[in-house]
């Protein structure tokens, strides 16, 4: 089987190369992100790519394949389009081949305070939520962070430094949908303006790209409907 | 005029106007469906009723917010040259200005 893997080192390279290499053996259920490490073992020690928990929880193996945002731990080698080209996630300064700097993507997870704030005072025994309100937070929950949605997003590609992009605002949603939160107002708040979230116009490139199967552009329009309701 | 109509109200704006405009254009197909107009006279009378140049006002008004909001969604997304970027916008706010003036122009005119 034959792949196309960007090589870059921006060390020593001059421009960005796709190099060949051909896997044979691909064994029945082998993923990507098995053949990635089959080729770093048996052909090419010097390439670089992110990796940890195999079974698509940690989110550390985000690369962009065959120009699909996806997770390698969780592809199937088997459903891939040969050449299959493996390229880092887009729009994301490179730091080493497969490896890119997520510092950005990071810096808007923190900023829309991805915690529970609570003003009164805290209870004796525990936070109670009924199952109703805890049903509200079902497809907002499960992000991995991987980066997938944010970095096939055009609104992020356009403006990274200031849209949250979509991992953020599903976040932020999931703050917003919390019962338990006491900040709504001032997440909503913090919201507002052309950058932050209304830059997204519902391209949905990231529910496409979400390994997970969530919907970042609905947990968005959830947030608009929210602000709506507050402000009227 | 960027700050005036952002975020929410922006966004909000955008498509309460979307919604006047396909009503309206909807009820403009059945206008001149089910109206004869034969000529300059009969514009004439149709337009001055106050219900329809009212309705007419309202979608000009309509159709350039709607017009800035897009467009100027679309140089904030393309523009990053801040230099270019104002003088983009400043393009459009007069030009649509200008729209704005004509369209007031002939409505008072054929109303009055």
């Amino acid at each position: 089987m034959k792949f196309r893997i960007y090589r870059y080192n921006p060390e020593t390279d001059s421009e960005a190369v796709m190099q060949e290499y051909i896997l044979e053996d691909i064994t029945p259920g082998m993923m990507l992100r098995d053949a990635l490490l089959r080729i770093k073992e048996e052909q090419d020690e010097t390439l670089s790519f992110r990796h940890s928990c195999g079974e698509g929880v940690c989110g550390s193996d985000a690369i962009n394949i065959n120009g699909h945002n996806g997770l390698g731990c969780i592809t199937p080698v088997s459903e891939l389009k040969e050449p299959v080209d493996i390229r880092p996630l887009p729009g994301r300064p490179v730091v080493r081949d497969l490896v890119v700097d997520m510092s950005q993507f990071y810096h808007h997870y923190r900023s829309v305070k991805p915690y529970l704030t609570v003003y009164e005072p805290e209870p004796e025994v525990e936070y109670l939520q009924s199952p109703e309100d805890r049903d509200k937070l079902d497809g907002l929950y499960e992000c991995i962070l991987c980066g997938c949605c944010t970095t096939a997003c055009p609104s992020f590609w356009w403006n990274p430094d200031k849209f949250r992009g979509p991992a953020a605002l599903l976040q932020a949603a999931r703050f917003i949908e919390d019962s338990r939160d006491q900040a709504t107002a001032e997440r909503l708040e913090d919201l507002e303006g052309p950058y932050r979230m209304f830059r997204c116009h519902t391209i949905m490139n990231c529910a496409d790209a979400c390994p997970k199967g969530l919907n970042p552009t609905e947990a968005i329009g959830r947030i608009k409907q929210r602000m709506l309701k507050d402000q009227s | 005029m960027n700050h005036l109509l952002s975020g929410m109200k922006a966004w909000l704006v955008q498509r309460l106007s979307a919604v006047y405009m396909t009503i309206f254009t909807v009820a403009t197909v059945i206008t001149l469906a089910t109206v004869p107009i034969a000529g300059y006279q009969d514009w004439l009378v149709l337009m001055s009723q106050p219900l329809v140049a009212a309705a007419c006002a309202l979608f000009v008004i309509a159709l350039l917010l709607h017009a800035w909001i897009g467009i100027r969604d679309v140089i904030l997304d393309y523009v990053t040259n801040l230099g270019i970027r104002l003088l983009l916008l400043s393009l459009l706010g007069a030009w649509l200005m200008l729209l704005a003036l004509w369209s007031i122009r002939i409505l008072l005119r054929v109303t009055t």
